[in-house]
C-alpha cells in the first residue's frame, strides 16, 4: 500500500491551519490567521477566534486541496487538534474534522497539539531515530518530551510550573512598555545588549530541585525579578537599558531551557534534539541550542519558522504516524480538551 | 446596597499562599466567583494553584495567560475550576464571550487581571488583592520570595458570615 494520505486540522488558538501530507511529504499547507481582527480589539477575544475560525474553514479546506492538487475523495483519514488550546476555537476544528470524517466514511484522529509541534519536524528532517528529545517552546507551552516513537511513546519528562517561555517573553515586554506580543520586541533589543549586564535568576536549576524538578521549568520568579529590578530603576527616577535588561532576561530563559534539555538528553542517552513551537523562532534560544549541541555531540533538528508556529502541517504529521503506526481511530464522539494532557498522543 | 466585607493578612512565602488557597478551597462551591488583582508576580498564579489543590481537579494549574481560560475538570465529586486570565482582554462584559464548555453555575471560577471587567459577571465574589515587596532585592536572594499583603472583599449574601481561613502561622 502507498502511503497514507492525511488531511490535518489545526484550530488550537488564532490560527486556521489545513495541510495535506502523504506519509513524511508535506503537499500543501494553508493557514489563515485572526490576529488582524483581535488587533482591532487590543487582545485575543475567544469568541472572535471562534468566529474566525468558522469563516476560513471551509475556504481553507478547499485552498489546500487545491494547491495540493488531490481530491477529497483521496484522502485516507483526517486529523484534528483535539487539545489543549482554547475551547471554542477546538470546537470548530473537531466539528469540521468529524464532519468530513463522515462524508468521506474515513477515519478520524483527534491529536494532540503539543505533540504535534514535534511530529512536524519529520516533514522536514525526516524520520525521528530510535530515540529523540523535544523541547516545544511557545506562547502557551515548555515541555520536555523523551520521543521514542512519535506515535506510540511519547513521555513527558517535563513542563513549566508557571509561565511558559513565551508568555514571559510576553509579560515582560509588557512592562518594559513594548508593544504586544513583546517576544520578538525583545529579541531585538536583545541582540544589542549585554547578556552578562544583569544576572537573573535561574529556576529548578539547583541540586536541591533535582530530586523533583530536574526537567521542569519555572519562568514566573525571573518575571518577577526583572519586574522589581525595573521598578527599582524607575523609583530611583534612573533610566531602563532596555537592551541590557532585554538581552539579560533572554540569556536567563535560554540557559535554563537549553541546560536542562542538554542535561536530559545525556541522562537518556539520546543524541537527537528536536526544538518546535513558536518559541524557537526565539534567537538568544537558537543560538544557545546550537552552541550547546555542537559542544555534547548532539544533531539539533529545528524546522523553519512557519512550522513553529500553528499550522495544519503539524496535526496532519502527527496524523500520519499514527496511520502508519496502525493507531485504532478516535471515536466521533470524542471531545475537545483545552487542557488536554501530554499523556495522550490522540484520544 | 451589597453587603461587603474587608479583610486583611500577611502571607510569608509562596508555600504560605498555597496553603492558604488550598484552605480556600474548602469554603468554594460551584457558583462561586474569586476576583484576583496583584502586579506581576504578585502570586495570583500560585494561590490558584493552592486552591486548585484544594478543590482536587485535573492538572497542572498554570498561568492561564496564553489560553485566557483553562478548565480543570474535577477528579472526583466536587466542582470544576475555570482558570481565567483577562490581562490581554479588552473587556469582558459576558462570560459567554469566553466560550468555555463549563458553565460558571457548575464551576469555582477564578479570574486574573479581573477588576474592573467582571465584577457585572456575579453579584456575589470575593476580591483578593495580593501585593509583593516592591523594588530591588539582593541578588542571592529569589525575586519570587517575601510576604504578600493580602486583602479580600467578600462581597453579596453569599459571603455573609462566612469565616474566611486565616493564614497558616509556622
Amino acid at each position: 500500500m502507498s502511503e497514507p494520505l492525511v488531511l490535518g486540522i489545526e484550530t488550537s488558538c488564532d490560527e486556521t491551519g489545513v495541510a495535506l501530507v502523504r506519509g513524511r511529504e508535506l503537499l500543501f499547507d494553508a493557514v489563515a490567521s485572526s490576529m488582524d481582527e483581535h488587533a482591532r480589539f487590543g487582545g485575543i477575544i475567544p469568541e472572535i477566534a471562534s468566529r474566525a475560525h468558522l469563516e476560513a474553514m471551509v475556504p481553507t479546506i478547499r485552498r489546500a486541496l487545491a494547491e495540493a492538487d488531490v481530491d477529497l475523495a483521496e484522502v485516507d483519514a483526517v486529523a484534528v487538534t483535539a487539545g489543549p488550546g482554547l475551547q471554542g476555537p477546538l470546537t470548530i476544528g473537531a466539528s469540521a474534522a468529524k464532519a468530513l470524517s463522515v462524508a468521506l466514511g474515513k477515519p478520524l484522529y483527534g491529536v494532540n497539539h503539543v505533540i504535534g509541534h514535534a511530529a512536524v519536524d519529520e516533514l522536514v528532517h525526516g524520520a525521528f531515530p530510535e530515540r529523540a528529545m523535544a523541547l516545544v517552546v511557545s506562547g502557551g507551552h515548555s515541555s520536555l518530551l523523551l520521543v521514542d516513537d512519535i506515535a506510540t511513546s511519547v513521555t513527558e519528562l517535563g513542563s513549566t510550573l508557571d509561565d511558559a517561555a513565551g508568555e514571559a517573553f510576553d509579560k515582560v515586554g509588557r512592562l518594559l512598555g513594548l508593544p504586544y506580543p513583546g517576544g520578538p520586541h525583545i529579541d531585538r533589543l536583545a541582540r544589542e545588549g549585554d547578556p552578562t549586564a544583569i544576572r537573573f535568576p535561574r529556576a529548578l536549576t539547583l541540586p536541591k530541585d533535582q530530586a523533583e524538578h530536574a526537567y521542569d521549568f519555572s519562568f514566573s520568579g525571573l518575571k518577577t525579578a526583572v519586574a522589581r529590578w525595573v521598578e527599582a530603576r524607575r523609583d530611583a527616577g534612573e533610566e531602563i537599558p532596555l537592551h541590557d535588561v532585554a538581552a539579560s532576561f533572554a540569556a536567563a530563559v535560554a540557559d535554563v531551557l537549553t541546560a536542562k534539555t542538554i542535561r536530559a538528553c545525556e541522562l537518556h542517552g539520546v543524541d537527537t534534539l528536536v526544538v518546535g513551537g513558536g518559541f524557537s523562532a526565539n534567537s538568544q534560544l537558537r543560538d544557545m541550542a546550537a552552541e550547546r549541541c555542537a559542544e555534547a555531540g548532539i544533531t539539533l533538528r529545528i524546522p523553519p519558522i512557519r512550522y513553529c508556529t500553528d499550522n495544519g502541517a503539524m496535526i496532519a504529521a502527527l496524523g500520519s504516524a499514527l496511520v502508519r503506526a496502525d493507531v485504532a481511530p478516535s471515536s466521533l464522539d470524542i471531545p475537545v480538551d483545552s487542557s488536554m494532557p501530554l499523556t495522550l498522543t490522540h484520544v | 446596597m451589597t453587603a461587603t466585607t474587608t479583610t486583611t493578612f500577611d502571607l510569608p512565602d509562596a508555600a504560605a499562599t498555597r496553603a492558604w488557597g488550598t484552605a480556600l478551597a474548602g469554603l468554594l462551591r460551584a457558583g462561586d466567583l474569586v476576583v484576583l488583582t496583584g502586579d506581576l508576580g504578585a502570586g495570583k498564579t500560585t494561590l490558584t494553584q493552592g486552591i486548585g489543590a484544594g478543590l482536587d481537579v485535573r492538572g497542572q494549574v498554570a498561568s492561564p495567560t496564553f489560553v485566557i481560560a483553562r478548565v480543570h475538570p474535577p477528579l472526583h465529586d466536587g466542582p470544576a475550576l475555570v482558570h481565567v486570565d483577562a490581562y490581554r482582554l479588552g473587556s469582558l462584559d459576558d462570560v459567554d464571550a469566553l466560550d468555555l464548555d463549563t458553565s460558571l453555575e457548575d464551576s469555582v471560577t477564578i479570574v486574573e487581571w479581573g477588576e474592573g471587567l467582571v465584577e457585572g459577571l456575579a453579584d456575589d465574589r470575593l476580591e483578593v488583592t495580593l501585593a509583593r515587596p516592591r523594588g530591588d532585592f539582593d541578588e542571592n536572594d529569589d525575586a519570587s520570595a517575601g510576604v504578600r499583603h493580602v486583602r479580600v472583599r467578600a462581597v453579596g449574601e453569599r459571603w455573609s458570615g462566612v469565616v474566611l481561613p486565616r493564614p497558616h502561622v509556622g
